[in-house]
């Protein structure tokens, strides 16, 4: 088993009283299965995300990774679990000041020792920069190399972080609606680069908002409500019956006031596709 | 955690509270607008008007100046060189989001390492905030115990008074990063010192190149204020030349002190064209320049003849001589810093403070309100319309950029001449003491101010303005409707940031007579009284302090909606 979770809970401290964003939620994901998180918004799916990729931690119940139960991970032991899990989100969240380049070869900081990440910030070593170039290659942005990220637009950012996880090279990679801020044109080919990934063995973990997609593109479905499992079923086992109810009168998110993506400054270039 | 919402003052209360310390600070600022009025007064000014003209061009005094203008640029060079190996590793250390709170400390385990780390980065900011409330004179006169006189005391009092303000920048900038790229990296298993060199300084990069810039710019003028510890420079001359009643120098001197500030403006703007360092909006010295990855070569290029410049300043300075530093520096320093301690607290001289303190924060609210008043009169006139829409044309056309020209050199000239050296004006005007502080403040200030003001409406969009012109609104009307509410926030910002500074700026203007706290001190190292001189210095410390804080409290009332934008993006969990 790569995720075993067994009653887990993520509570937030707030002004207003705590926030429970997930409450008991148990499954288990198998090595290379492909697993897709559904559910209205504000059901937990981005919680659950990030205690699935190691930056949250649970407040209650255990998550293991690996048969390794992850409250009890060191800092070292923790990034060492990070690293072997690739992560996708919304929007590339690339570091906006630097080239394509040097966010693909970020990838591998996981890897690498704090010399060789300043010998690398100053000029790569020549076997980095030919993975980079590789994994740039293919997701076809060779010739963007040296663009600043913030030049690119929504597709090719996202593509510059699929190149990220390539030279990650996880076992795991975890999608946080890689398709949401995509066009259909775009939403297939990034699909198909992360379906690519998938099929060399790794796990592929996703949320997403669009049902169809996730039927048709997995065949597991985990559904999400109100910081619980509502259902956990293989794709064509689910029924219009139960989306139905999964959907019905979702209540509005605690704190969905938050932008879904961050509003453009006036100052900003816009990249056009 | 539920906290009862705390009650907030209504606008009245605040408006009341407002004009009376507005009122108390007039008094304690010693305001007589009689002595304005006063013929004696008038007398002396005309006196020193008339003894301006003609300038004295005379081949031997060119020299001198000529002379002077490049021992202010060199300390003020190797002055801000110095400041940023001072602020970097503190500015690192007392990062917040690194070190005390944020994702990227949260979410980890606490370990031993980990709480002490975060009590040093606390420790580190303190630090900073020391050494940037005590004021850089203060600093001069106390290296000068050790390295004796000359520029070198002028170059390290530049490097810590200002590595002080660099590295409190750097920790802000470095905390204003946007997080999520971080929380990605994180998310592939970097470790903090590989997210930071990945994550925040790239990010946070062109900031505090434009920053440092404008802190030299701040420098050079500050370097001209340092000929008071026999420093020479321009400042000195000056203060020299109105000693000796020599007025006519002092026009030279001032023309080549505004030179020398363009120069470096101009030099900086240029330098920050060529690395496209921008300071983000809501930064002081922002200004957007065409955004793009600054070429390798261009970069190593700036990097050459900035490192070459650097080590040609230092060795003019004398800061490579061998009689400089010597065995007993360090000693003589330690044993000066321990006559400094204990601190005289006894309750009789305490008391004998309350009034010079008083003073002083008068001296600093006068001030910053008579340069808010001079900021907008001429700061309005000052700005550019956006270059698409400047439709003025003919002969209206001419005499407002004549205006805007001329509001621009007025407000140039302002701001070039340090409080110090108007002080030394507004003495002849009205005599010692707090008044002719006030005046120098305010004055300075003003020139400050009103270029500020001019540049932020300069940077507002220029999009809404256009839909106010199509309704037929007036130009008055769009300044009030559509460049102030967009600029406002910045604004507030800058004036009460400003206002912190003149808080030291006041103690600075005092040492040159203008009442104070300032005074006291000046007295006191003198006279040799070192407990008393610390706790003066703890004095304007607390003062400092006290100041940011409300400053604080003012900025997060005007921009709350900001902060709170922010808040929810940089530390609170995201859920959904």
């Amino acid at each position: 088993m790569i995720y075993r979770l067994e009653a887990v809970a993520k509570v937030y401290p707030s002004r207003g009283g705590d926030v429970t964003a997930l409450g008991a939620v148990s499954f288990e994901v198998a090595s290379g299965e492909r697993v897709a998180v559904i559910g209205p918004s504000g059901a937990g799916k981005t919680t659950l995300f990030r205690l699935l990729n190691g930056t949250l931690r649970p407040s209650r119940g255990t998550l293991r990774f690996h048969d390794r139960d992850v409250a009890a991970l060191s800092p070292r032991q923790a990034r060492a679990m990070r690293r072997r899990i690739g992560t996708i989100h919304q929007q590339g969240l690339l570091v906006p000041s630097l080239s394509v380049l040097e966010n693909t070869l970020c990838g591998a900081l996981g890897s690498w020792s704090l010399l060789r990440a300043v010998r690398t910030a100053i000029s790569p070593g020549r076997a980095d920069l030919e993975r980079a170039m590789a994994a740039l290659a293919q997701v076809g942005l060779s010739d963007k190399r040296d663009a600043r990220a913030d030049e690119l637009s929504g597709g090719q950012q996202q593509r510059v972080a699929i190149a990220r996880l390539v030279m990650q090279d996880p076992e795991v990679i975890l999608a946080d609606e890689p398709f949401a801020a995509l066009d259909p044109a775009l939403t297939a080919s990034i699909a198909a680069l992360l379906g690519g990934l998938a099929d060399a063995g790794r796990t592929l973990v996703c949320t997403l908002h669009d049902v169809a997609l996730a039927l048709r593109l997995f065949p597991r479905i985990i559904a999400l409500r109100g910081g619980r499992v509502a259902f956990d079923l293989p794709s064509d086992a689910v029924s219009k019956g139960a989306l139905d109810e999964l959907y019905r009168g979702a209540p509005a998110a605690p704190l969905d006031l938050l932008p879904a993506s961050p509003s453009p400054s006036p100052h900003e270039p816009t990249a056009a596709c | 955690m539920s906290r009862p919402p705390r009650a907030e003052l209504g606008p009245a209360w605040i408006a009341g509270i407002a004009i009376a310390a507005v009122i108390a600070s007039a008094v304690a600022a010693d305001v007589r607008l009689s002595s304005l009025l006063d013929p004696a007064s008038h007398d002396a000014v005309r006196g020193f008007v008339r003894g301006l003209f003609p300038p004295d061009v005379s081949r031997s005094f060119v020299r001198v100046v000529a002379l002077a203008a490049m021992r202010t640029i060199a300390i003020a060079v190797t002055g801000t060189a110095l400041s940023i190996v001072v602020a970097l590793p503190l500015g690192i250390l007392a990062t917040a989001t690194l070190f005390r709170r944020g994702p990227l400390v949260e979410s980890e385990p606490r370990t031993p390492g980990g709480v002490v780390l975060a009590w040093l980065s606390v420790l580190a900011r303190g630090v900073l905030g020391f050494l940037r409330a005590v004021p850089d004179l203060a600093w001069a006169l106390f290296f000068v115990v050790g390295v004796g006189l000359g520029p070198v005391p002028g170059v390290l009092a530049l490097a810590v008074s200002y590595g002080g303000v660099l590295g409190r920048v750097c920790a802000d900038l470095f905390e204003d990063v946007d997080v999520r790229p971080l929380e990605a990296l994180r998310a592939t298993g970097a470790t903090r010192a590989q997210i930071f060199l990945f994550g925040i300084w790239p990010q946070a990069v062109p900031s505090m190149v434009a920053y440092t810039l404008y802190s030299f710019e701040c420098c050079v003028r500050a370097a001209a204020v340092l000929g008071l510890v026999g420093a020479g420079g321009i400042g000195y001359e000056i203060a020299l030349s109105m000693r000796l009643f020599e007025y006519g120098q002092i026009v030279t001197l001032t023309g080549a002190l505004l030179l020398l500030v363009w120069l470096t403006e101009a030099g900086s703007a240029a330098l920050r064209r060529l690395l496209r360092a921008n300071a983000p909006p809501g930064m002081l010295a922002h200004r957007r320049l065409r955004q793009g990855t600054p070429g390798r070569g261009a970069r190593n290029l700036a990097l050459g003849i900035a490192a070459a410049v650097v080590v040609a300043c230092a060795v003019a300075t004398g800061f490579f001589d061998g009689d400089v530093f010597d065995a007993s520096t360090g000693s003589r320093m330690a044993h000066f810093a321990g006559a400094l301690v204990p601190p005289e607290l006894a309750p009789a001289y305490l008391q004998t403070l309350a009034w010079p303190v008083a003073q002083t924060v008068g001296i600093s609210v006068i001030g910053t309100l008579l340069g808010v008043v001079i900021g907008v009169l001429l700061g309005i006139p000052a700005t550019a319309p956006h270059p698409e829409d400047d439709r003025s044309w003919g002969t209206a056309g001419l005499v407002r950029a004549a205006l805007r020209r001329l509001c621009r050199l007025a407000l140039s000239l302002l701001r070039a001449i340090p409080e110090v050296l108007w002080v030394l004006v507004f003495i002849l005007a009205v005599g010692l003491g707090p008044f002719a502080g006030t005046l120098a403040l305010g004055v300075h200030t003003g020139g400050v101010m009103g270029k500020l003001y001019a540049d932020t409406f300069e940077e507002v969009s220029p999009l809404p303005l256009r839909g106010l012109r199509a309704t037929g609104a007036t130009g008055l009307q769009i300044l009030l409707w559509g460049t102030w509410p967009e600029a406002r926030r910045m604004l507030v910002s800058y004036t009460v940031l400003r206002w912190e500074m003149n808080l030291r700026a006041s103690t600075v203007v005092g040492l040159a007579g203008g009442g104070g706290i300032g005074i006291e001190l000046y007295n006191q190292m003198q006279l040799g009284f070192y407990p008393r001189v610390a706790t003066l210095l703890l004095v304007v410390y607390v003062l400092v302090t006290a100041t940011g804080w409300i400053g604080d409290r003012i900025r997060r009332r005007f921009t709350a909606k900001a902060l709170d934008a922010g808040r929810a993006i940089a530390g609170e969990p995201m859920i959904g």
